[in-house]
C-alpha cells in the first residue's frame, strides 16, 4: 500500500475503531420501532458529531455515527473521464448487488456536511459515490475488528480495481488497435 | 455490418443443405441480413442442379440511385469473381439488384474446395459493396477535382453511420463521424482512437494508412448538414494513399474500411464485458472478506477442532514438567527402597510425592 492512502486508511480505521460501539436502542417516538438512528435523526441526542475524514478534494470518507447504528460515505478519485466512467460502473455494479453486502446501502448518501453541523444537499457529482451502514445487529452478528477490516479492504480494493481496469482498457484498446491497422499490411 | 466475415453465415448454410441432400427439393428462402440486405434464394426440383439468387443491398451513397439495377462494371466485377460457377441472370428479379444462377454441376468435385466455393457465393454481398465503393473512389467528383474543388461525398454503409469521402488529387480521406448512444461507449472510444493514433504513429504500423482522431469536425466537411457534424464521440479520418489499393490490397482495404463501425462496435462490446467479468471476480472476493467477518463461521470453525482447543487449554507446560520430574523421583525412590518399611519415609512419599491439584498452579490474582 503506498504511503499516503496507508495513513488515510490508518485514520479511517481508527476512526471505525472508536466509532463501532453500538447498542440496541428501540425508537423512542414509535412503540415497538428500532430502526437506524442514522437514518431517521429523529433525536439529535442519539447522534454523535460526523467526522470527514479528506484524503484531498476528490477523495473523503464521512462517518456518520448515532446509538444504534453507523454510517460510512466513501468519495472515490475520479481524476479523469474513463476513471470515472469505470468508477460509476463498479459502484453500481456493486449497488445492484447489495444483498450480498449486507452492510452495503443501495444508495450512496447525497449530501455534505458544512462546518456548523447541517446538511447542505448536493448536485450528483458532489456527493459520496458509495455507503454503507452498519447497525447494532450487524456488530451482533460479526466480529467488530473483521467488520473494519472489510471496510478498509473494500477501500483499498476500489482503488487497486479502477487503476487495474484503467491499465487494463487502454492495453486492451491498444491491442486491438495495432490488430486493426495490421490488417492493412 | 455486424459480421467481419465477407460470407454470409445464413446464405452458407442454405447453400450447403442445397448441395449435400441428394434428393432435390423446392427452396423458396427470403433472407434479411442487418436490416437492409435481402436475399432470395429460388430453386425448383424441375431444375434441381440451378440455384437462382437474388441480392438487394442499399445504395453506398444516396446520390447514385440503383433502380434500374447495378452499373454494368459491378456486373463485370461479379462475372469475374465467379466467372466458372455463377451466371448473371439479366433482368434481375423484380426488386433485387442482381440474379445469379449458380450451376452446382460446375462445382469442384473435392469437398473442401466445394465448400470454398459456397462460401465465394456466400460473400456475394461484399463484392457488390466492394465493387460500388471501388466504383465511387475513383468516378464519382471526379469533374470537381478537375475544377479544383474537393467535395466531401457521403456515403451509408449502415442506415444510421454514415461516413464522408473526400477525394483529393494525391490522396483520399475517408472521415468517420462517431455517433454512440451510452456516456460510457463514448469514453471507451475515445480511449481507443488515441491509442489508435498512436499506434499509427509507431514503426509497426508505418505501412498502414495514417489515422487522426479529432472532437470537431475536419475542416473538409465543412458546410455540410448539421445533422452529419453533430457527434459525441468526433471525427476519425484515414488517410489512403496509392500504395494502400494497389492491386489485390484494393479490396482488403475497403472491406476493413466499409467495417469500420462494426469493428469499433464489436470492440465496445467486447471491452464492457471484459470490465464486467473484472468486476464479478472482485465482488466475489469481497464478498469472502464480508464473509469471513461472521460469528457464525468461526463457532463452526472452532467445532471442528474442539477437542484439540479443549485440550490445549488444560495442557500447562510448567505443570507436566513437574510431573515428570516427581514420577522420576518416584520410580528412584522405589528402586533404592529397602525391604524394611520406615515409616519417616512413607510420611516422606505421602507427603512430598503426592501428584499436587491442577488449581494450585493456577495464578489467580484476586480483583477488588
Amino acid at each position: 500500500m503506498a504511503n499516503p492512502l496507508r495513513s488515510y486508511l490508518t485514520c479511517i480505521r481508527n476512526t471505525l475503531e472508536a466509532a463501532m460501539c453500538l447498542q440496541n436502542f428501540p425508537c423512542q417516538e414509535v412503540e415497538r420501532h428500532n430502526k437506524p438512528e442514522v437514518e431517521l435523526k429523529t433525536c439529535p441526542e442519539l447522534l454523535l458529531n460526523p467526522v470527514l475524514i479528506c484524503r484531498n478534494e476528490a477523495e473523503k470518507c464521512l462517518i456518520e455515527t448515532s446509538i444504534n447504528s453507523l454510517r460510512i460515505s466513501i468519495k472515490v478519485k475520479q481524476s479523469d473521464e474513463l476513471e470515472n466512467i469505470l468508477t460509476k460502473k463498479f459502484l453500481r455494479f456493486l449497488s445492484m448487488r447489495a444483498e450480498a453486502f449486507q452492510v452495503l446501502r443501495r444508495k450512496p448518501v447525497q449530501f455534505l456536511p458544512t462546518l456548523h453541523g447541517s446538511k447542505r444537499h448536493c448536485l450528483a457529482h458532489e456527493g459520496y459515490d458509495i455507503s454503507f451502514l452498519i447497525t447494532n445487529y450487524h456488530c451482533e452478528d460479526m466480529h467488530k475488528h473483521k467488520l473494519i477490516d472489510f471496510i478498509v479492504q473494500f477501500m483499498e480494493d476500489i482503488d487497486k480495481e479502477i487503476t487495474e481496469l484503467k491499465i487494463s482498457v487502454n492495453t486492451r484498446g491498444r491491442l486491438v488497435a495495432t490488430e486493426f491497422l495490421k490488417q492493412f499490411i | 455490418m455486424a459480421c467481419f466475415n465477407r460470407a454470409s453465415p445464413a446464405l452458407m448454410e442454405v447453400l450447403l443443405n442445397f448441395h449435400n441432400d441428394e434428393i432435390p427439393w423446392d427452396i423458396d428462402h427470403h433472407l434479411v441480413e442487418f436490416g437492409s440486405v435481402k436475399y432470395h434464394i429460388q430453386a425448383t426440383t424441375l431444375d434441381p442442379r440451378n440455384l437462382y439468387l437474388s441480392v438487394s443491398i442499399p445504395p453506398l451513397s444516396p446520390e447514385v440511385m440503383l433502380s434500374n439495377g447495378l452499373p454494368n462494371c459491378i456486373l463485370q466485377d461479379i462475372k469475374r469473381v465467379y466467372s466458372d460457377i455463377v451466371e448473371v441472370v439479366r433482368p434481375s428479379k423484380e426488386g433485387f439488384m442482381v440474379t445469379i444462377k449458380l450451376d452446382f454441376n460446375k462445382l469442384p468435385r473435392h469437398k473442401d474446395e466445394c465448400i470454398k466455393a459456397l462460401k465465394d457465393v456466400s460473400s456475394l454481398q461484399s463484392v457488390i459493396l466492394c465493387s460500388q465503393f471501388k466504383d465511387m473512389l475513383w468516378n464519382i467528383g471526379s469533374q470537381d477535382i478537375s475544377r479544383g474543388l474537393h467535395q466531401p461525398i457521403k456515403q451509408v454503409c449502415h442506415f444510421r453511420e454514415p461516413f464522408f469521402l473526400i477525394r483529393m488529387p494525391e490522396k483520399i480521406t475517408i472521415v468517420f463521424p462517431i455517433r454512440l448512444k451510452e456516456e460510457s461507449d463514448v469514453v471507451l472510444a475515445t480511449a481507443f482512437f488515441q491509442e489508435l493514433v498512436d499506434v499509427g504513429y509507431s514503426a509497426s504500423c508505418a505501412k498502414a494508412p495514417p489515422c487522426t482522431w479529432s472532437p470537431i469536425p475536419p475542416p473538409e466537411l465543412r458546410g455540410e448538414y448539421l445533422q452529419y457534424l453533430n457527434t459525441n464521440g468526433g471525427f476519425v479520418s484515414f488517410d489512403i494513399f496509392s500504395c494502400h489499393v494497389k492491386g489485390v490490397r484494393m479490396e482488403k482495404t475497403l472491406w476493413i474500411l466499409l467495417n469500420f463501425y462494426s469493428y469499433l462496435n464489436y470492440y465496445l462490446k467486447s471491452t464492457k464485458a471484459c470490465i464486467q467479468r473484472k468486476m464479478r471476480n472482485r465482488q466475489e472476493g469481497l464478498v469472502k472478506v464480508l464473509q469471513k467477518a461472521r460469528i457464525e463461521e468461526d463457532e463452526d470453525n472452532k467445532q471442528i477442532q474442539g477437542p484439540k482447543s479443549g485440550r490445549k487449554l488444560i495442557s500447562f507446560p510448567k505443570y507436566k514438567s513437574f510431573r515428570r520430574k516427581c514420577s522420576a523421583f518416584a520410580r528412584h525412590v522405589k528402586r533404592i527402597r529397602s525391604p524394611i518399611k520406615i515409616k519417616a519415609l512413607n510420611r516422606f512419599r505421602r507427603k512430598w510425592l503426592k501428584f499436587p491439584k491442577c488449581s494450585s498452579f493456577k495464578k489467580y490474582t484476586k480483583l477488588e
